[in-house]
């Protein structure tokens, strides 16, 4: 177990010192974006050599800290080239763009629902990212944004019962359960949604 | 049940709050640490956005440069959780949870910055974003090697005499923090501080300040 | 571009701009590694870890199955099991539907993440809470950020 650990280490760290050496040499900012999302991979397999369900536990956060820092950051270079989306005309438009995505986002969406946790948020986001890509998604953003933040309120509102009231525990972990629901599924909806431009 | 290993460092707990695994304490060392980042909170709650005046040279002519409500309530709300996330940081009982606070204060640094239309504030804002997610590695990873070694992250275990913990892990730690609070950095935080709205910015400074005095107290305990 | 210029000018000069703060950092992350590299050898594994892994493949929860009764106290290895009094409760509770599958099919435990309960909902809500509270702050605050600058113009 010890000479696996350390081998891990060994070539975990080593990698860690090639990525890094990489954005020493690395100057477009584009790509020192996508060089340090590859560098927190690392970080992962720093805390999955530990190999316990502890391990397992600490790298979500590990991931979404880094998923969230990327989201911004990347909205920052957005802005900070001043990038706009090209109004082009979609390359093509057929029939069943226009009925598909009502009917399929809310197959997905609800599908995702009965699974809840964070398989279903994934496959109910995948919902709405296609019911997005199908139709003009402006007004539906600031909806996302709401349910984030109720999201939020859920999961604080859930660790308040887990550590004062532990007896309801089970209203507690189905509170965390739905709220990582809208959590991954705000999160994956903006997948390639979030572009500048005048009004997307 | 809960005793502080080292009262040599940050003198004995005062108060110990319990939150399961993490167990958050305030030492006369953190507890002053919490008051002082406390105050800037206030302050960052209470205060009204300074405004820049240009002056023309050559003239008597001279503008204001207006701030406008949107900016200045986005700022408003992110310095407030700068604070919250620096107050978290200071009593936090837990090495992982210490990072992810370390975490938070580096993206509400940069949330701070962002929001303003100038191309180099925005500039300096993205670099500093490329650095706080490359802290997250370091961070992240001392958390983890000092799991794998010693079998556990809350600070009243590693505080004590018999537990050794990695050097590297140690480094990897105040680098991390380094990182998120960008406090080595000072000379290009110039940058940063050209850009207008005082009482905001100045919660950048206090955070980094803050988080790098905790993160040499855990070093130097463990 | 003045030939006789000092080391220390022109170190200066090359950390004040902002461009090379990124890579002044990742500098000084390589140095550190490296010098590091020569204690990981050293660095040995500690043998008893909080929440280990255990795998039994005959179960139909498999990688996550952990034991105890549904609904009763199951001892797990936290830090501090005496400041979670109901720990336990979570890992071992299934969701109806997860039941059923885990009656009927094997493959229950490689979903374990897609339904509330089990093992991992245990350590992130109960037992280290508060990391998943910073956490979803985290990905709140990176939100209200992207979300700030996305709609700026409109």
């Amino acid at each position: 177990m010890s000479t696996a650990y350390t081998v891990g280490l060994l070539v975990a760290v080593a990698g860690l010192i090639i990525g890094f050496m990489a954005i020493v040499r690395e100057r477009d900012d584009l790509h020192r974006i996508l060089l340090t999302d590859l560098a927190e991979v690392l970080a992962l397999v720093l805390i999955a050599l530990v190999a316990t369900d502890l391990a397992e536990a600490l790298i979500l956060p590990g991931l979404v800290v880094g998923i969230s820092e990327l989201m911004a950051v990347s909205e920052v270079y957005i802005a900070k080239e001043g990038l706009q989306k090209p109004h082009i005309e979609p390359a093509f438009h057929i029939e069943v763009m226009d009925s598909a995505p009502g009917i399929l986002a809310l197959i997905l969406v609800a599908y995702g629902i009965v699974l809840s946790g964070f398989t279903g948020g994934a496959v109910a986001a995948v919902g709405a990212v296609f019911y997005f890509m199908c139709r003009d998604h402006a007004e539906q953003f600031e909806l996302i944004e709401t349910v984030s933040g109720y999201a939020w309120v859920i999961w604080i509102a859930a660790f308040f019962i887990f550590m004062f009231l532990p007896q309801y525990w089970l209203f507690a972990v189905m509170m965390a359960g739905g709220a990582i629901l809208l959590k991954v599924m705000a999160k994956m909806s903006l997948v390639g949604t979030m572009r500048g431009g005048s009004n997307v | 049940m809960f005793n502080l290993p080292t009262g040599n460092i940050g003198g004995q707990e005062l108060f110990v709050l319990e939150f399961g695994d993490i167990v958050n304490y305030f030492s006369p060392y953190t507890a002053a640490l919490f008051v002082f980042a406390l105050i800037f909170t206030v302050l960052a709650i209470v205060s009204r956005p300074e405004r820049q005046v240009d002056i023309a040279f050559g003239g008597d002519a001279y503008g204001a440069k207006e701030v406008s409500i949107d900016l200045m309530r986005f700022q408003r709300f992110m310095a407030i959780a700068c604070g919250l996330a620096t107050l978290g940081a200071m009593v936090s009982g837990d090495v992982f949870n210490f990072t992810l606070f370390a975490s938070l204060v580096g993206i509400t640094n940069i949330g701070i910055v962002a929001a303003y239309r100038n191309r180099h504030v925005l500039n300096a804002a993205f670099q500093y974003g490329i650095v706080a997610m490359l802290a997250t590695v370091p961070l992240f990873g001392g958390a983890a090697i000092i799991l794998a070694s010693t079998g556990t992250l809350s600070m009243w275990e590693l505080f004590a005499d018999g537990v050794a913990v990695p050097i590297i892990a140690k480094a990897f730690l105040v680098l991390g923090v380094m990182g998120e609070g960008m406090a080595p950095f000072y000379v290009a935080k110039a940058e940063i501080t050209r850009a207008q709205g005082a009482p905001f910015i100045l919660m950048v400074h206090v955070s980094s300040l803050l988080l790098f005095l905790r993160v040499i107290e855990i070093v130097i305990s463990m | 571009m003045k030939p006789n210029r000092s080391v220390i000018t022109r170190i200066s000069e090359t950390i004040s701009r902002l461009e090379n703060l990124t890579t002044l950092y990742a500098f000084f992350f390589v140095v550190i590694a490296v010098l590091g590299l020569v204690t990981l050898p050293f660095i040995t594994y500690h043998d008893d870890q909080l929440y280990p892994k255990t795998i039994d493949p005959n179960s139909s929860l498999n990688p996550y199955d952990r034991g105890g009764v549904p609904f009763g106290t199951t001892p797990v290895k936290a830090q501090y099991p005496e400041n979670s009094p109901y720990v336990g409760y979570v890992t071992t509770y299934l969701t109806p539907l997860s039941h059923w599958l885990a009656d009927h099919t094997l493959h229950i435990g490689t979903t374990i993440v897609a339904h509330p309960g089990g093992i991992i909902d245990e350590i992130l809500y109960n037992t280290r809470g508060l990391d998943t509270v910073v956490e979803t702050s985290i990905l709140f605050v990176a939100f209200a950020i992207a979300s700030y600058l996305f709609r700026r113009d409109n």
